[in-house]
């Protein structure tokens, strides 16, 4: 495997089930056992009703995307990531519910017309390190 | 009605460092807070060892040591650009419930210099954020970082549901522009090379007095043919990067009346947030503005049709646009139309950001005290025949402004109602 040269996250305790997950290519995620939604990032307690009963679901790998920009600076963006512009930055509304920060493979920096909002999407890992594999996201 | 608070505390002088903008040296953040400081209190007469209250975003323990100040209350709200419109808030109910009688809200920042320091003299802490931090630990793999990679998601679900265009928020910027040319304090006042003063070498040290490559005035053209940023926002879309130093006071009636310069009263204030990290912004065409200025217009009992001016945060050409709908200013959808049609431009019916705003005055990484400077100096008279400063400037007879800072990614706001009487 080429070395990955961009951010790589650091799981916590809380987050471990996610990146477990990830690593055999499942989207799992948080959801409150007591109101059943799911919530983005992972969090101890149900951001929308607050409770503390939280457990994890497999997710369908589906979503849209609610809006997007070209990054073209390579100064104001995270090491790794100065040697790929232009590309695609997104924010994903999950089928589940609830949203992710995504980078969009697939699509043409340099025609962002050609981009539809609301268009489908669905997940995909890219291995970054032996215990993280990172959520990408692509057309349908 | 307004409520309790209301005008409990006015603004008595507002007041900024020697030295703003692209200075001739650098100086510590520290330094720049310590000359507004001392300005204001030379303005108003009100001598530093009056000051029973610190305001300031991370920098009150500091200040109150290096002035040798024990205050009362110390208030080191630091939530982005906003956070000079929320000290104003939090001294307003700390002068209203009698804890203090003089409110120090302070700001220095040394944004251009910085770039010449490595980051001396800035007092932030060296390095990045915590990666077990949510915020951090489900972002930094998309390598967002800058400002503008964020502001331009919501740019662009803004056209996307309101059919607004690029040229639409383009305007914003050249109506901005046009108050900065009527501004010597504005970095982008004229062009450099043109007028009395040399163009700056490459390279070379300082020079916002001495004109900028892209200053003087600008078209839709010039917005939309600068280099592309993060798509949809292009260069003239963005603010600027500068130094600044600023500082108010805020006192009662009593206090007020023996002031060298007017009061402006604290007719209303409020603050909210949304989300702090962008993954949780709910709707990406509303701020919690909505929610800060609902809470100023009802203890001011005002509203928006009451407002003869306005000093909104823009950061981006976005920023401005989208928070002038929260404000009340324009229809949802309709924020960048106030500058399109000309309403916000000189000589239009509501004035908004007189000084040239965060895209060509000045904008030190956090914006909100220039936004009190100008609305202090417009609705006390100080910027007529010169103001304090010896500088021209007054734009308005505008005897009502709100006030509105954003900080964040479009994350947290403070709203505040200012008048004259």
């Amino acid at each position: 495997m080429a070395e990955y040269t961009k951010p790589i996250p650091s799981p916590d305790p809380v987050s471990q089930p996610f990146w477990d997950g990830a690593k055999e290519g499942k989207l799992m995620l948080p959801r409150c056992s007591d109101c059943n939604r799911v919530h983005w990032y992972p969090r101890v307690i149900c951001p929308f009703c607050h409770s503390m009963n939280i457990d994890w679901v497999e997710g369908t790998g589906r979503g849209t995307i609610h809006t997007f920009a070209v990054q073209h600076n390579r100064g104001l963006v995270a090491r790794g990531w100065g040697d790929e512009v232009p590309y695609v930055t997104a924010y994903i509304d999950l089928a589940e519910g609830d949203r992710m920060l995504t980078v969009l493979k697939g699509v043409d920096p340099n025609d962002p017309e050609s981009i539809e909002i609301g268009s489908a999407v669905q997940i995909e890992f890219e291995e970054a390190s032996e215990d993280v594999h990172i959520p990408f996201w692509r057309p349908v | 009605m307004p409520g309790e608070a209301s005008k409990a505390a006015a603004i008595i002088g507002a007041a900024e460092a020697n030295d703003i903008g692209y200075p001739q040296a650098p100086k510590s953040s520290l330094t720049l807070h310590i000359e507004a400081i001392n300005n204001v209190c030379e303005m108003t007469g009100i001598p530093i060892a009056a000051i029973d209250g610190i305001f300031s975003a991370g920098w009150s323990p500091q200040l109150a040591e290096y002035l040798g100040l024990h205050p009362k209350y110390i208030d080191t709200t630091s939530v982005g650009g906003c956070s000079f419109e929320m000290h104003v808030h939090h001294a307003l109910a700390a002068i209203h419930a009698g804890v203090i009688n003089v409110a120090l809200v302070s700001h220095g920042e040394m944004g251009f210099s910085q770039r010449f320091t490595g980051g001396k003299g800035t007092g932030r802490p060296f390095g990045g954020g915590d990666p077990w931090d949510p915020g951090t630990q489900h972002t930094s793999a998309y390598g967002l970082g800058g400002a503008p990679t964020g502001y331009s998601h919501a740019m662009n679900r803004h056209m996307s549901r309101y059919g607004t265009t690029q040229e639409d928020f383009a305007e914003i910027a050249v109506v901005t522009r046009e108050w900065a040319t009527l501004n010597p304090r504005a970095v982008m006042y004229r062009k450099a090379g043109e007028g009395d003063l040399p163009a700056l070498e490459q390279g070379e040290w300082g020079g916002g007095k001495r004109g900028h490559t892209f200053g003087g005035p600008i078209t839709v053209d010039t917005v939309m043919n600068s280099r592309a940023i993060s798509w949809p926002i292009k260069l003239l879309d963005v603010c600027l990067v500068t130094d600044h130093g600023g500082a108010v006071l805020i006192t009662g009636p009593e206090i007020a009346s023996t002031s060298k310069t007017p009061p402006v009263w604290i007719a209303g204030a409020g603050e909210s947030i949304s989300h702090w990290n962008m993954l949780e912004m709910n709707d990406f065409t509303e701020t919690s503005a909505g929610r800060s200025a609902a809470a100023a217009y009802r203890m001011a009992g005002m509203g928006p049709e009451d407002m003869e001016m306005a000093m909104i945060y823009d950061s981006f050409t976005v920023t401005a646009g989208i928070t002038a709908e929260m404000l009340g200013l324009a229809p949802a959808g309709e924020g960048p139309a106030l500058w399109k049609d000309r309403h916000a431009a000189p000589g239009g019916r509501l004035p908004i950001n007189t000084n040239g705003g965060g895209l060509s005055f000045n904008h030190s990484g956090m914006y909100g005290m220039q936004l009190l400077v100008e609305a202090y100096r417009q609705l006390s008279g100080t910027a007529e025949d010169g103001g304090f400063s010896g500088d021209p400037g007054k734009q308005t007879s505008a005897r009502s402004c709100v006030v509105n800072g954003t900080g964040g990614t479009l994350s947290t706001t403070g709203t505040l109602v200012l008048t004259s009487d």
